[in-house]
């Protein structure tokens, strides 16, 4: 199977939204219940996610530059696929938030309503932390940028 | 209906290959490939243009069938 120089960056995008989430993801689901304040190396981790990405970014394109010399042309077939997926990447967008922001807001009903009842235990289960929040919306927008990487991906197989 | 082409043939026949084509109409070799196996419907302009590189008049290049 060989692969054209726009399907190899576009696993490179892949490849990168996987490593962000087996390396970041963590922390923020760790520190799940804590608020941003309060989590320790908190400015250390957003230091490493911006370094990271910059040299993956760096390595990776200069490597595809350096590997596939010839300049491949941006045609009418790129647009289509371009903007299909990213139709595919919005919906999903669009979904999640709305998904998201129901999420929250029940949650925050129910600790209101928990709170009303002096239920202390499943009060402090119910509570939603900005920690918490940054956790989800990171979780959401790294799958949706592989379900769109990969749909981006499979329209250049077949289109 | 279906759009169909005959863009392999009359492009074997006028001895260009793939990446030519493609190069001389501002495309990829990929797209040329799309087109001709049918994968990809190209706009007007860009049908035109193939069709202009060809010598060849549109409707005969591409044409609908039943």
């Amino acid at each position: 199977m060989t692969l054209s120089k726009k399907e190899i960056s576009i696993l490179i995008e892949i490849v990168f939204s996987i490593l962000f989430a087996f390396i970041f993801i963590p922390y923020f689901y760790e520190n799940n219940d804590n608020n941003l304040v309060l989590m320790d190396g908190l400015v250390r981790i957003v230091v490493e996610m911006i370094v990271f990405s910059t040299i993956y970014y760096s390595v990776a394109y200069s490597l595809l530059k350096f590997v596939f010399k010839k300049r491949e042309t941006k045609d009418e077939r790129d647009d289509l696929i371009n903007s299909k997926s990213y139709k595919v990447g919005y919906l999903l967008y669009e979904f999640s938030l709305i998904i998201f922001i129901g999420y929250v807001c029940s949650r925050i009903n129910f600790s209101f309503i928990l709170k009303n009842l002096n239920n202390e235990r499943l009060y402090e289960n119910f509570t939603v932390t900005d920690a918490g929040v940054v956790f989800m919306i990171l979780a959401l927008l790294i799958i949706i940028s592989i379900v769109k990487s990969l749909y981006q991906f499979y329209l250049y197989r077949t289109m | 209906m279906i759009l169909k082409n005959n863009l392999k043939e009359v492009r074997q026949k006028k001895g260009f290959t793939q990446e030519e084509l493609g190069k001389s109409v501002d495309v990829s070799r990929q797209t040329i490939i799309s087109i001709e196996v049918y994968r990809y419907k190209p706009t007007l302009e860009l049908a035109m243009k193939i069709s202009k590189k060809l010598n060849l008049k549109i409707e005969k290049l591409f044409y609908f069938e039943d």
